[in-house]
C-alpha cells in the first residue's frame, strides 16, 4: 500500500468514526498528528528542512486546537495572532484546521454534515467543513473566537452562526474598506481591546513589552521572508505542493512565536544553499488546491514547475515598526493586498512576479471566494499587460468535488506548456 | 437620478442637491456582460448589478461594501469608468458609537465629492427636509418574505399565490429610522453626519449586519403566520440565518434559492404553491386531506401527474377504487402526453370522458394541460397519495426523473415540511439515466448490477457533468461495472439522506417517484438511512393517486 493509499484508509477510518463516536474521532485525529510530529509519516526527504519543520509545527498547532481547547482560539487567518501567542493561547484559523482534515482525506462526512445541517454548497469550502467539524462535535468549543471582516465574508457568516450556537466568548475587528492612516489608529483602538479580551478570558496579563518582543520576532520573521524572496528566481528548494501552504499558516496563526521566526530563518538559510532549475516559476494568488491530484502532478517533488510565491503568504510579511504594536499590527491588517479594492492586489503580484522573474500568474479561483472570482478577470488582463500569462484555475481547495480534476490537468498542463514555449 | 442598491444609502443626503434616488433592484435575463467581466460564481444580483450598470446607462451610482461581491462590482464598474459619480460607502458592521463615527465621517466625504463632481452647493435645509416620518405596519396576519432580496417580479409572484397579505421584510426593504432634524439643524456639519449616521445603523439590521439576536426578533411580532426564507445563490449572509431561524421558529418557513434570473420560474411556482396549500390547510381546520366524500351519484374522477419523464393517469371510483393506471412517456409537450395518456386509461377502463366528473392536474406540466377542473402542486399530491397509500407513511421520499423531493406529513396526510433538490440533476432519475448512459447499460441493468458489489467506490463528484468524467475514468481503470454502479447508487443515496435530515424525518418511510423501482438505489438509500423504504406496486402514481384524491374531494 503505498502512502496516498494509507491516507486514503486513514480518511474513511476517520469518517466511519466521526459518525459513530466524535470523540474517538477526534482522538484518533490527535494520535495521528503525535505520530506525524515523531517522524514516522513525516514528508519525504525530497522536502527541504524549513518545511519539514514548519510542517510538524502546523501538526502541533492542531494536536494543542484538538486536546487543549481551553488554551485554543478559533481565529480568522487575518487576525494578529501575537497577542493570542504570548498569552500562551493557540489560535487555529478555519483555513488550518479544514486543510489539515482534507489533507488526512476525512473532508467528506464533514462537508456531508454542514450540508445537512443546511449550509449551502456555495459557501467555502473551507467554512464548510470547519462547520460540519465544529458541529459533529469533533472540534470542541474552543475558549474564545476572534474573527474579522477583512478579506472574507464567509468569516462574517460563519463565525456569528459558531458564536451563536455554541456561545462562544467572542471579539470581532472591523477593517476600514479604505486604506489610510486614520484607518490604522481605528483599527488599532480595536486591538488595544482584543488584547483587553484576551486578558478577560484567559486569565493571562499582556503586557506591553511581551507585545513590543513578539513584534520584533513578526518583523524578523518578516524580514527574513523578504530577504528569502530575493533568492526564489535563481534558487530552487525542494518542496511539494503543501510548502507554501506552512507559510501561510506560520505567517499567520503563528505569527509572534519562535517557531515562526525559526521557520523564516531556515527557510533563508535553506533557499541560500539551493541550486537553481528550470522550473517554470509561477506567482500564486489564493489558496493552493493541495487535495487535486493534478496539480500535486504538476507541483509536488517536480523540476517543471514550482511555486516562488503565494500572495496569501507576502500579504503578511511587511516591514513594520515593531516598537508600536498595536500600529505595527493595525498596519498588517488596513494595508492588507486583501483589504479595500483588487488594485492593491495586483500591483503586489507584479512586484512578487518582477522580483522572481516568474514566467507567469496563477489566478487560484478557490470555489466560494468571491473576493477572488470577482476580481479574476481583471487581474487576468493587468498581468497580461504587464507581460505575465496568467490562468484563472477554476477549482476549489477543499471539497475537490466540486471540480473535475481531468479539466484541471488539462488546463494547467497547457499554460504549463504555452509557458515552456515562450521560454 | 443616483441608483443606489442598499438600504443604508444616505439617499436623504441627495434631496440636499435636489437629486432623486432611485433603487436597482432589476432582476437579469442573463449575465453575459458582467460573467465576461468577472467570473460566473457570484452572487446574481451582483452580476445583475454589473449586467445593467454595464448595458445600460447608469450615470450616478452609490454602492455599499454588503459583500465580497458587492466590492468587486465596484472594481468592475469602477474599471469600466461607465459612471459619471461613483461611490463605495463603507458600511461598518457594528451599531456603537465609534461605528456611527466613521460612517459619519464617510457620510461627510460622500457630500463633499458629490458637491465636487456636480458643481452643486449642497443646501442643509432641502436635506433635513427629506426625512419622512415612518408610517406604522398595519396589524394584521402576513406572510413575511425574510432573507435577501427577492426582486419585484419574484415578490409579486408571492403576492399573487399567498392565502395572507404578504410583507417584504428582505434586506433591501424594511428601511425605517427616525432623525431629530430640529437637532440637527443647529449642529456643526461633523456632528450632523455622525447623527445621521446614527440614525441609519439604527436601523433594523440585514443579514450582514451579523446581529442575529436583533433578527430573531422578527418572530416577536404575532401576525406573522409563515415564512418564505429567499437566498440567492452565492450569497454567503443568509444561510447560516436560515439555518437557525429553522431551528428556532415553529412558523411554517419555506426557503427559495434562486440566481436572479427569471428562470426556474416553473419550480418557484410549485414550491410556493405547495406551501400556499401548506398554509391554507393550517388556516382551515375542517379541511381533511384525502377523506372519502362519497357523492350519491357514483360516478370516476381522474388525477393527472405530468413529470418530466413520464405522464400518469389514475381513474378512481367514490369507493376510492383505482380503476385505471397509465404510466406513458411525457413526449410531444405536456398537453399532448396527457390527452393521450388519459384517452389510453379511458380505454383500458372501457369508459369515456363524459364518465369523469373532475380531473385534478399536477406535476410540473400541470399549468400547460387544457383539460381540467383544478391543479394542485405535487408536494400536497404526494403527500396525499402516500398516505393513501400507507395510512402509517410519514416520510416521503420522492425521486423523479427531473427532481428529488421529501415531504413529512402528519397522521392525516397533511404536509408537515418539505424540500426539495436545488436546479442541479444530482440525485435525480436524470443522473442516473446519464449515468447508465456513459456505462453503456439500459435503465432496468442499472438498477439492479449496483446490488452486487465488491468495492466500495465513492463517487466524489456530485456534479452530473463531472460524475460521468469520473465514472468514464473508473471504467478506463478496469473498476468492475457493478462497483462502479453500487458508488453512483451510494451518491444519489447521500444527496437525497441529506435532503430526508433537512426535514426531521419520522419513522414510516414511502418511497415514491420512478426511481423507487431502481433496486440498487432503494438499498443503498436504506443503508444510508438505516431503516426500511415501504415501496409499493403503485409507488411511481403516488402524485397521480394524490391528485384523484382531491379529484374526490371536489366531485
Amino acid at each position: 500500500m503505498d502512502r496516498e493509499e494509507q491516507v486514503e484508509k486513514f480518511g474513511q477510518l476517520i469518517q466511519k468514526a466521526v459518525l459513530e463516536d466524535p470523540v474517538k474521532a477526534r482522538k484518533i485525529l490527535i494520535n495521528a498528528c503525535r505520530i506525524q510530529q515523531a517522524g514516522s509519516v513525516l514528508p519525504s526527504s525530497k522536502v527541504s528542512p524549513s518545511h519539514r519543520y514548519a510542517s510538524r509545527q502546523i501538526t502541533a498547532t492542531m494536536v494543542d486546537a484538538l486536546s487543549s481547547p481551553e488554551k485554543s482560539a478559533m481565529v480568522s487567518i487575518f487576525i494578529p495572532s501575537e497577542p493570542l501567542n504570548v498569552a500562551g493561547i493557540t489560535p487555529f484559523s478555519v483555513e488550518a484546521l479544514s486543510g489539515f482534515l482534507g489533507g488526512v482525506h476525512a473532508e467528506q462526512v464533514f462537508l456531508d454534515a454542514a450540508e445537512e445541517d443546511g449550509a449551502s454548497k456555495t459557501l467555502c469550502s473551507f467554512h464548510r467543513i470547519f462547520h460540519g467539524a465544529m458541529g459533529s462535535g469533533v472540534v470542541p468549543n474552543p475558549k474564545m473566537l476572534i474573527y474579522t471582516n477583512l478579506a472574507c465574508d464567509a468569516n462574517m457568516t460563519s463565525f456569528p452562526y459558531l458564536i451563536n450556537r455554541f456561545k462562544i466568548p467572542s471579539f470581532f475587528v472591523e477593517v476600514p474598506y479604505e486604506r489610510s492612516e486614520d484607518a490604522v489608529q481605528h483599527v488599532a483602538g480595536q486591538l488595544r481591546e482584543m488584547v483587553t479580551f484576551i486578558s478577560d478570558v484567559s486569565g493571562k496579563k499582556i503586557t506591553d513589552n511581551m507585545l513590543q518582543e513578539a513584534m520584533q520576532r513578526s518583523h524578523r520573521t518578516s524580514e527574513y521572508y523578504l530577504e528569502h524572496l530575493k533568492y526564489q528566481a535563481d534558487h530552487a528548494m525542494k518542496s511539494d505542493i503543501a510548502s507554501e501552504l506552512y507559510a501561510v499558516f506560520t505567517g499567520h496563526i503563528m505569527m509572534g512565536t519562535k517557531k515562526a521566526e525559526t521557520y523564516a530563518r531556515r527557510m533563508l538559510s535553506d533557499i541560500k544553499k539551493a541550486k537553481g532549475n528550470d522550473a517554470i516559476r509561477l506567482v500564486w494568488l489564493h489558496m493552493i488546491p493541495f487535495l487535486q491530484p493534478s496539480a500535486n502532478k504538476y507541483l509536488s517533488f517536480t523540476d517543471r514547475a514550482r511555486i516562488v510565491a503565494c500572495d496569501l503568504v507576502y500579504d503578511s510579511m511587511m516591514h513594520i515598526d515593531p516598537t508600536n504594536p498595536y500600529e505595527a499590527m493595525a498596519h498588517r491588517m488596513v494595508y492588507s493586498c486583501y483589504n479595500g479594492d483588487y488594485k492593491l492586489r495586483a500591483q503586489r503580484a507584479q512586484q512578487v512576479a518582477e522580483q522572481t522573474k516568474a514566467d507567469g500568474i496563477v489566478v487560484f479561483a478557490h470555489w466560494g471566494c468571491k473576493g477572488t472570482l470577482g476580481a479574476s478577470a481583471l487581474f487576468k488582463r493587468d498581468f497580461e499587460e504587464a507581460g505575465y500569462p496568467t490562468l484563472i484555475l477554476d477549482g476549489d481547495g477543499g471539497d475537490p468535488a466540486n471540480c473535475s480534476d481531468g479539466q484541471m490537468a488539462t488546463r494547467f498542463g497547457a499554460y504549463l506548456e504555452m509557458l515552456e514555449d515562450r521560454r | 437620478m443616483i441608483k443606489y442598491v442598499c438600504k443604508y444609502t444616505p439617499v436623504e443626503l441627495f434631496s440636499g442637491f435636489s437629486q432623486e434616488c432611485s433603487l436597482l433592484d432589476e432582476v437579469a435575463d442573463n449575465f453575459e456582460v458582467s460573467e465576461r467581466a468577472s467570473h460566473i460564481n457570484l452572487c446574481g444580483f451582483g452580476k445583475a448589478l454589473m449586467e445593467s450598470t454595464l448595458s445600460e446607462d447608469t450615470q450616478e451610482l452609490i454602492l455599499i461594501n454588503c459583500c465580497d461581491t458587492m466590492n468587486r462590482a465596484y472594481d468592475v464598474i469602477d474599471d469600466t469608468k461607465a459612471c459619471d459619480f461613483l461611490f463605495m460607502l463603507d458600511l461598518p458592521h457594528q451599531n456603537s458609537d465609534s461605528a456611527a463615527q466613521e460612517l459619519g465621517k464617510r457620510l461627510l466625504r460622500l457630500k463633499n465629492e458629490y458637491a465636487a463632481s456636480s458643481g452643486i452647493p449642497f443646501d442643509k435645509e432641502a436635506f433635513l427636509n427629506a426625512f419622512a416620518p415612518t408610517a406604522p405596519s398595519e396589524s394584521e396576519p402576513y406572510v413575511g418574505i425574510l432573507g435577501v432580496r427577492v426582486g419585484k417580479q419574484l415578490e409579486e409572484t408571492i403576492s399573487s399565490l399567498m392565502p395572507l397579505p404578504v410583507r417584504n421584510l428582505t434586506c433591501v426593504s424594511n428601511r425605517e429610522f427616525t432623525c431629530d432634524t430640529k437637532a440637527m439643524a443647529d449642529m456643526s456639519e461633523e456632528d450632523m453626519f455622525t447623527a445621521y449616521a446614527v440614525a441609519l445603523l439604527s436601523q433594523f439590521p440585514c443579514g450582514r449586519m451579523g446581529m442575529p439576536e436583533i433578527r430573531c426578533k422578527l418572530f416577536d411580532d404575532k401576525n406573522l403566520k409563515g415564512i418564505i426564507y429567499h437566498s440567492i445563490k452565492f450569497c454567503d449572509y443568509y444561510e447560516f440565518e436560515y439555518v437557525g431561524f429553522k431551528r428556532d421558529t415553529t412558523l411554517p418557513i419555506l426557503k427559495l434559492e434562486t440566481d436572479y434570473t427569471r428562470q426556474s420560474e416553473g419550480q418557484l411556482r410549485t414550491r410556493i404553491q405547495a406551501f400556499a396549500e401548506t398554509l391554507s390547510g393550517a388556516a382551515d381546520t375542517n379541511q381533511v386531506v384525502a377523506k372519502v366524500p362519497t357523492p350519491a351519484n357514483t360516478s370516476y374522477v381522474a388525477g393527472i401527474d405530468s413529470g418530466s419523464a413520464s405522464t400518469d393517469v389514475v381513474i378512481m371510483d367514490t369507493a376510492e377504487n383505482i380503476i385505471s393506471t397509465v404510466i406513458a412517456p411525457t413526449g410531444g409537450g405536456a398537453n399532448n402526453s396527457a390527452e393521450q395518456a388519459l384517452s389510453d386509461a379511458l380505454s383500458k377502463a372501457a369508459l369515456s370522458r363524459s364518465d369523469i366528473r373532475v380531473i385534478v392536474k399536477t406535476g410540473y406540466g400541470r399549468d400547460y394541460i387544457a383539460d381540467g377542473d383544478d391543479s394542485v402542486t405535487e408536494i400536497t399530491c404526494h403527500a396525499a397519495g402516500a398516505h393513501f397509500l400507507s395510512a402509517q407513511a410519514r416520510t416521503v421520499i420522492d425521486i423523479g426523473g427531473q427532481d428529488s423531493k421529501v415531504i413529512r406529513i402528519d397522521e392525516t396526510g397533511a404536509v408537515q415540511n418539505f424540500v426539495m433538490n436545488d436546479k442541479c440533476a444530482a440525485g435525480t432519475g436524470r443522473f442516473l439515466e446519464m449515468m447508465a448512459r456513459a456505462l453503456g447499460l439500459t435503465l432496468e441493468q442499472i438498477s439492479e448490477i449496483g446490488l452486487d458489489w465488491e468495492e466500495d467506490i465513492t463517487i466524489s463528484s456530485m456534479c452530473t457533468v463531472f460524475a460521468e468524467s469520473e465514472v468514464v475514468s473508473l471504467v478506463a481503470q478496469n473498476k468492475a461495472l457493478e462497483d462502479i454502479v453500487h458508488g453512483l447508487n451510494s451518491s444519489v443515496a447521500s444527496k437525497v439522506g441529506g435532503l430526508v435530515n433537512r426535514v426531521s424525518p419520522q419513522e414510516g418511510y414511502i418511497m415514491t417517484g420512478g426511481v423507487a423501482k431502481n433496486r440498487g438505489v432503494v438499498k443503498a438509500l436504506e443503508d444510508k438511512l438505516e431503516t426500511n423504504l415501504y415501496i409499493c406496486e403503485h409507488a411511481q402514481l403516488c402524485g397521480a393517486i394524490g391528485a384523484a384524491l382531491f379529484a374526490l374531494e371536489r366531485a
